[in-house]
């Protein structure tokens, strides 16, 4: 999409340079769903378009369109209460799971939307899977943690499949050397940085699609987030991941594009490069470099 | 957007922030004063005066050194993002541009005390005339573009970029003038030499002013290849130009 066009979608004056007008924006009320910068992907893992959520009678996230990329993490940063858990929450309806929240707009995983009625919740949550702030193992063993989902899910024929699924699936998330001899330990048993690991693990044991991450990293310490993000940017080559994160530190290391989020509006999504150099909204300015509220 | 350097929710960030641009801004105050004084050194033979631009040329050096570090400090501590950032990267690129202007002035400094021990001869009135000329050409480009640096006006920045214009021209008239001036006298040719390489080092003290004003660009947002100190080749002014 060309500047004219992006100039016109967000509905505030633009420099030739790319560059807001003085005091304007931050004069200038949200239109809510004009977004700036191309919110557009070509062959988008998700299409969503048109998204409002309300809790009751709040509304949490209004308008907001974005595609999902393939193969790419897209990190979504904000301020709390911005609405950008909400929103990872709609790509596998966790938010049906919450009383009065009411979902509306398209939300499309592969062309197909995921509110048909036709639509499997459980099978939507195997393909996209979701990693939480605090690792939560189930009180199980390792093994067990790992082979649950592709248990109840039926990806296994027999115990040596189930095996070899357990086995890939540790491995790809960088755990299996550390816990190879010990697999039938708790899973509580681990530290914090290898249990959101565990939890990585038993996400991609069902072969999602797409790994939602909501501040995988807040728990662990810098080494244990580190190995996160090289895990990450392992992962994505297989899986497109959606993370949700307060470091914009992290943001900037991990994903190729970054969404910024404001009062439930989508203020502004653009390559990643771009955004922590030079974004285009002021709110988005603001908030990166530390000059908000 | 209004470019500012405050208004971060953590205050001392405002603080590391303005007091690097500050420590930026003196030492272009130095550095105009170096220039001024290397060209009075340099116009009316003063071997006094080119002592001291030796002598200040320290300070200039302490003043790149303590940027750098802050600089340094502030990115470890701070980790800037966005215009923040781009504000760090272009103040440290705006000292080195100082800097090296600096050294531009000291080579003027250091002509006069060489040759007027060795030759004992001094130029001559005209082109005492063309090197104060373009010395105050330089001047004007390096205030102005420190000026826009002080306010981050990008703007008040590209009228450097015209000056420098005006500078290449300058330059190279005056640089005509001289050979002919060597052509009519062969005993010139000594001294003609010697007023081409000052006159070179203060094309170069424009051309530093003028990466200074694409840097205060830079700040601003516009992203242009050649603010990174890369000259682009229409904007070089040879010495064997026609």
């Amino acid at each position: 999409m060309d500047t004219a066009v992006e100039v016109e979608r967000a509905g505030i004056n633009l420099k030739p340079s790319g560059r807001m007008p003085d005091g304007e924006v931050a004069l200038a009320p949200i239109e809510s769903g004009k977004t700036v910068g191309n919110i557009e992907v070509e062959d988008p893992i998700f299409r969503c378009r048109d998204v409002d959520v309300y809790y009751g009678a709040k509304h949490a996230i209004k308008k907001v369109g974005i595609d999902v990329a393939k193969s790419q993490v897209l990190a979504m940063i904000g301020p709390s209460g911005c609405g950008k858990s909400t929103f990872l929450r709609c790509l596998n309806r966790m938010n049906d799971t919450i009383e009065g929240a009411r979902v509306e707009g398209s939300i499309m995983l592969d062309g197909k939307d995921i509110h048909d009625k036709k639509q499997d919740v459980v099978q939507l949550r195997a393909r996209v899977g979701m990693v939480f702030q605090k690792p939560n193992p189930f009180p199980k063993s390792i093994y067990e943690n790992v082979a649950y989902g592709p248990r109840i899910h039926g990806l296994a024929a027999d115990r040596v499949e189930l095996d070899e699924i357990v086995h890939s699936s540790l491995q790809r998330a960088g755990l299996w050397e550390e816990v190879k001899d010990r697999l039938q330990h708790p899973g509580t048993s681990l530290s914090g940085g290898q249990q959101q690991r565990l939890c990585i693990a038993r996400t991609i044991a069902v072969n999602p699609e797409v790994i939602l991450m909501d501040e995988p990293c807040s728990a662990l310490d810098p080494i244990a987030t580190a190995r996160i993000e090289d895990l990450m940017e392992e992962l994505r080559q297989s899986y497109a991941i959606v993370i949700v994160t307060h470091s914009m530190q992290q943001a900037a290391r991990v994903s190729q594009r970054t969404a910024y989020f404001h009062l439930g509006d989508l203020i502004e999504v653009g390559e990643t490069d771009r955004i922590f150099t030079n974004p285009r909204h002021k709110l988005t300015e603001d908030y990166i470099t530390g000059r908000f509220g | 957007m209004a470019l500012s350097l405050e208004g971060h929710t953590a205050r001392a960030f405002d603080g590391d922030l303005s007091s690097l641009h500050v420590q930026a801004v003196t030492m272009g105050a130095l550095v105009i004063e170096q220039v001024q004084l290397a060209v009075n050194a340099y116009s009316n033979w003063d071997r006094a005066a080119a002592t001291l631009v030796l002598e200040r040329e320290r300070r200039v050096n302490l003043y790149d050194t303590e940027i750098e570090e802050a600089a340094l400090q502030l990115i470890a501590r701070r980790q800037p993002m966005a215009q923040d950032l781009r504000a760090v990267f272009a103040i440290d690129k705006v000292v080195s541009e100082l800097e090296r202007a600096a050294d531009e002035a000291k080579k003027l400094a250091l002509t006069v005390l060489a040759e007027s021990e060795i030759h004992g001869f001094r130029p001559g009135a005209a082109t005492a005339r063309e090197v104060r000329q373009l010395g105050r050409l330089a001047m004007v480009m390096t205030r102005t573009a420190l000026e826009a640096f002080d306010h981050l006006d990008a703007t008040a920045a590209s009228a450097v970029v015209e000056q420098d214009l005006e500078m290449d021209a300058e330059y190279a008239a005056a640089l005509r003038r001289i050979l002919t001036r060597a052509m009519e006298d062969a005993r010139q040719v000594q001294a003609a030499i010697e007023a081409a390489f000052i006159m070179r080092s203060l094309e170069r003290i424009g051309d530093h002013a003028r990466n200074i004003a694409r840097h205060v660009g830079f700040i601003g947002g516009e992203f242009d290849p050649t603010a990174t100190g890369v000259m682009p080749s229409d904007m070089r002014v040879s010495v064997d130009k026609p």
